[in-house]
């Protein structure tokens, strides 16, 4: 059991990397305050869990990373924070993130970019970049993150952590700020499977205040697995293309033979639409982002900026200052592929590929089999600074992720070693509510991987 | 000038459902609460916050498509319609696109020039309304109230299918009668719970092109629809005789000045950028469902006015009037159930009884039954036509039972035919010219007669007794 | 340049983003790749019969009509920009009137 002190003693040790946006003065007295309320018998009692900055706390400002929410108070909380404070867990703070969740590297935040935790050069993946960060430090054991295209597992694989994507309304979104509300999902980081998999299931199940939030129970965790007897692991061919890296593809070999030592049977499949991917994701995302994003206004909420006499005007300074380049990118995006005349070439065409690209994978489980691996990411973390001034290839850094949230299916990274100290990360996509298999196969793989050796 | 002229007018009807909580949030939607104050994460538009449907609201909508004879799709699609407005807190209001509710129904109404017309319903759908921004309360700035924020509307697409701003009138009339019938909304207009915008053109008579329309906006009462779409009319007809042409703009109404404006916008052509709504799942309405909003209809005003016709011989144009409204349809079916004739109850019902609710708050004061025993008093000879006025405001006012009233007030008329000549006796005394006359003819005297026993006898005598008695004295005499 | 400067501008204007001057250029470059990226989906054949995608549940689930306001920790008052007399205050609407 962790106590308030040293909870946030740690927490304050990791400054350095930028990855908590809340002040140590508030943390500590808000820890205090938390644990003297904490019920004894929650399932997570005690257990300090960080919590991305794009998701309502009342204890912690709620920014996105960004300076158009800078100061904002939520007057409510998110389910899944409600869910972690009755199960007793800690709210340890509010992470760093992209701004509106909008990157793949946490370089796009207004309160400045996080830095991994192993290589302050690097970028510590994105857009959770705070919450990888935070637990790969050993500051907290778990914390939460979202997903739209990948910001939980891209970054667990970066900073060598796990990181779980669950399935499209396991959890509830409700107080999670949306940038794309239909690939948004709360997600969770945790030193080991186990820790991520005990938040997961806290936060999970139904919620009446999001439709989108499935009537069931929630996720009840499996217990580790003696082997992965009867287990039909599929690897899609587009996945391992000829021109991956040779260690990434080491190290893919090297988890898949110990799946097999344990008995799984592997078998290629094929997902022929994933070329298409990235593309769909980048038009289907900024269009529901620049939805989302018409909230900010300073009608209601958030700080104004230039005093413009006439509110038009007002809109457009406040707006145009208070959010970050790439957000105002994407906005604009999602702003032309939805106006008239753009619309079925760009809105409706990717609708219509989502839907080839989730046939896909329901093709290769019903043809027997049960989960895929691939790797998560095409490469270790790269440099600060590397992608930033070309858009298209950060996009690329999604590219084996972004389909679990175009097919709204569960997903999860875990370490499978490393390459000149950088970790890898391997992906394990599941069927629609079938995380236990899942999380299964994760806890017999992560006790045999060599997690930190080179691969 | 209009004689060559036809006006083409379709009208948008937005119509708020009566619910207690809002379409997307528990919030209340009661009227006239301090400003939000009845407010939520939902409906202030937070960031984080999501919708949850309202299973009442899309009920009602469904009650009122069916009650339009509209096609209820079993699969519709809430879309956003993105724009930006003070009042419009999430930057889009949540509506209904290219998979609406409902479409393709009818609205049957009677019009002033060309009887029974029916237009087309091209469509019904569920949306949210936005607040209200209210730009004199402060000097230079506009206040926001976001109570009305979320609160649940059916927006009700009429075709082009009218063809003067009396007609629209009439049909819209209709529509709230309709609307009002079944109980889903209370349609006051000055409380903003019925709105009502309308697409105007004009074409020269013989033309069926369509020509270019605008939208009339912010007709605010029902007074104002015909004046509104008048104005307009004229602006346009006017326009292309001086060698102009419509532009498609819309135009408020000013109701002060009786004239129109175009809207002061820069984007007139808005891009209002519809997708579907990602944050809710399709609305997917059962067989079930939708047997049981059919089977909470009422009896529909056509339906109800036909049948008065046929099983209480009311001409056409009373049935109308009596059905013109539930309550009174209802109060006088009871009316005639407590046993009164069913014409003469017509007549009460249509004179009487409605100005007296008129008066009164919309209350009909006298119970059924008491009406079908002031009828009865008439009819029986108890009561004169006068004194049964007077004794249904007495009830009115007071209550009680008719003909106790009646007795009280001394308004019991005198059937006693030996009393009736006491007065016959004393009037032809009294005036013995006039006797003279009629004898020798002039029988329209009569009227004159009655009138003087009816003076003597201070209302009391029967009127036809006393008729009868005075044509036996001057005939016997 | 798959997507003009006047687009970018006309685009802007639409979502209510200022768009400074020396940034144009820069945006419209980008915004330019991004569109030509996205537009590969155009050369796959178009399929009509394709079923639209949605994850989540397949129907709306209602709720009951029972005023339940969920509830606010603290009133618009502590997160408003401007609050008077229990009114969000904005500047005049300007063109919008
Ligand atoms: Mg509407
Ligand atoms: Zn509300």
């Amino acid at each position: 059991m962790s106590d308030a002190k040293a909870v946030a003693d740690r927490l304050v040790k990791a400054k350095r990397l930028n990855a908590l946006l809340t002040p140590p003065k508030d943390l500590r007295k808000s820890l205090a305050i938390q644990e003297a309320a904490a019920r004894p018998t929650g399932v997570l009692y005690g257990m300090p869990v960080a919590v991305k900055d794009n998701i309502c706390t009342l204890e912690f400002t709620t920014t996105c990373g960004s300076r158009i929410l800078e100061g904002y108070r939520s007057p409510y909380e998110a389910t899944a924070v409600a869910k972690l404070k009755t199960a007793g867990a800690l709210i340890a703070g509010k992470t760093n993130c992209d701004e509106f969740a909008m990157g793949s590297s946490t370089e796009h935040s207004a309160y400045g970019r996080v830095l991994h935790p192993l290589d302050k050069a690097r970028v510590p993946g994105g857009s959770s970049g705070g919450s990888a960060a935070l637990v790969a430090a050993g500051a907290v054991p778990a914390a939460l993150g979202s997903e739209t295209g990948g910001s939980v597992r891209q970054p667990a694989a970066f900073c060598g952590v796990v990181g779980i994507k669950p399935t499209y309304g396991r959890v509830s979104r409700y107080g999670l700020v949306a940038f794309g509300s239909s690939l948004d999902q709360i997600g969770v980081f945790g030193r080991s499977v186990h820790d991520a998999a005990r938040v997961l299931s806290v936060i999970s199940g139904r919620d009446p205040r999001d439709s989108t939030c499935e009537d069931r129970d929630p996720l009840r965790l499996p217990t580790v697995p003696e082997s992965l007897q009867g287990f039909v692991i599929g690897l899609p061919k587009e996945y391992f293309p000829p021109e991956l890296d040779p260690a990434v593809r080491r190290a893919c070999d090297r988890a898949v033979r110990l799946m097999k030592e344990l008995g799984a049977a592997v078998r290629e499949v094929s997902l022929p639409h994933t070329p298409y991917a990235v593309p769909t994701y980048y038009v289907i995302a900024p269009a529901e982002a620049s939805s989302n994003l018409a909230r900010y206004d300073c009608v209601r909420y958030g700080p104004r900026f230039d005093g413009r006499v006439d509110l038009r005007g007002l809109y457009r300074s406040t707006r145009g200052q208070g959010f970050g380049p790439e957000v105002r990118r994407r906005i604009l995006v999602g702003t032309y592929v939805l106006s008239a005349g753009y619309y079925d070439a760009y809105y409706k065409r990717a609708q219509q590929m989502r839907a080839l690209i989730a046939q896909d994978f329901r093709n290769a489980f019903d043809r027997g089999v049960d989960l895929l691996f691939t790797p998560t990411v095409p490469s270790p973390a790269f440099k600060a600074g590397e992608k930033l001034s070309d858009p298209i290839a950060m996009y690329m850094s999604d590219i084996f992720t972004v389909t679990a949230n175009l097919a709204g299916l569960p997903a999860m990274s875990l370490p499978i070693g490393r390459i000149k100290g950088l970790p890898l990360g391997g992906q394990l996509v599941g069927q629609a509510f079938l995380e236990d298999e899942m999380i299964e196969a994760a806890y017999a793989l992560e006790r045999v991987v060599p997690a930190t050796d080179e691969a | 000038m209009s004689s060559s002229w036809e006006t083409i007018i379709g009208l948008e009807t937005h119509v708020q459902l009566r619910t207690k909580s809002k379409m997307f949030c528990g919030c209340a939607t009661a009227f006239g609460a301090p400003p939000n104050t009845q407010v939520c994460p939902v409906c202030l538009g937070l960031p984080g916050a999501l919708p949850m449907p309202n299973g009442a609201a899309i009920g009602l909508a469904v009650r009122a498509a069916l009650a339009l004879g509209c096609t209820v799709h079993p699969k519709s699609v809430f879309a956003r319609k993105n724009y930006f407005y003070p009042d419009l807190p999430k930057g889009y209001q949540i509506s209904q696109f290219d998979q609406p509710l409902a479409t393709n129904g009818t609205l049957s109404f009677l019009a002033p020039e060309r009887g029974i017309v029916t237009a087309g319903v091209v469509r019904l759908h569920l949306e949210e309304d936005a607040g209200k921004s209210i730009h004199d309360r402060f000097p230079k700035a506009t206040a926001v109230d976001l109570n009305r924020s979320g609160v649940p509307l059916i927006e009700i697409v009429g075709g082009p299918d009218l063809r003067s701003p009396a007609e629209a009138r009439a049909y819209l009339q209709t529509l709230k009668q309709l609307l009002e019938y079944i109980g889903i909304s209370d349609c006051d207009m000055e409380k903003g719970s019925l709105r009502v915008d309308a697409n105007v053109s004009v074409r020269r008579a013989g033309e069926t092109a369509l020509n270019t329309r605008t939208e009339v906006k912010n007709i605010n009462s029902f007074a104002f629809v015909e004046k509104a779409l008048t104005v307009e009319r004229d602006r346009q007809i006017a326009l292309i005789e001086s060698g102009g042409a419509v532009t498609q703009q819309t135009m408020l109404y000013d109701s002060k000045e009786n004239a129109v404006r175009p809207q002061r916008s820069k984007e007139e052509s808005h891009d209002y950028r519809y997708f579907p709504e990602p944050d809710l799942p399709p609305l997917v309405l059962t067989p079930e469902f939708v047997a049981e909003q059919q089977s909470a209809l009422p009896e529909l005003p056509a339906a109800k006015r036909d049948r008065f016709v046929a099983t209480y011989a009311l001409s056409r144009e009373h049935a109308t009037v009596v059905t013109s409204n539930r309550a009174v349809a209802d109060y006088y079916e009871n009316v005639v159930r407590a046993g009164a004739e069913p014409q003469a109850a017509a007549n009460w019902v249509m004179t009487e009884a409605l100005a007296d609710a008129k008066d009164h708050q919309e209350q009909l004061r006298v119970a059924p039954g008491a009406l079908a025993q002031i009828v009865a008093l008439v009819k029986g000879g108890t009561l004169s036509h006068q004194a049964a006025k007077k004794v249904f405001g007495e009830v009115a006012a007071k209550g009680g039972e008719p003909r106790t009233i009646a007795e009280a007030l001394g308004l019991i008329q005198v059937a006693d035919s030996n009393v009736v000549a006491g007065w016959v006796t004393d009037v032809l005394g009294a005036h013995a010219s006039e006797v003279g006359r009629y004898k020798s003819g002039e029988t329209k005297l009569m009227a004159f007669f009655v009138g003087q026993v009816m003076r003597a006898s201070k209302g009391k005598a029967d009127p036809k007794l006393a008729q009868r008695v005075l044509e036996e004295k001057l005939t016997a005499s | 340049m798959s997507v003009s400067r006047e687009e970018v501008l006309r685009i802007a204007q639409l979502a209510e983003l200022d768009v400074e001057k020396e940034a144009l250029p820069e945006l419209v470059d980008n915004m330019s790749r991004i569109i030509d990226y996205v537009a590969q989906l155009s050369a796959v054949p178009a399929n009509g019969t394709v079923k639209v995608f949605v994850p989540g549940p397949d129907a709306i689930r209602f709720r009951a009509d029972e005023v339940t306001p969920a509830h606010l920790a603290f009133g618009p008052a502590e997160f408003a920009p401007d609050f008077k007399e229990g009114f969000f205050v904005v500047p005049k609407l300007g063109q919008f009137e």
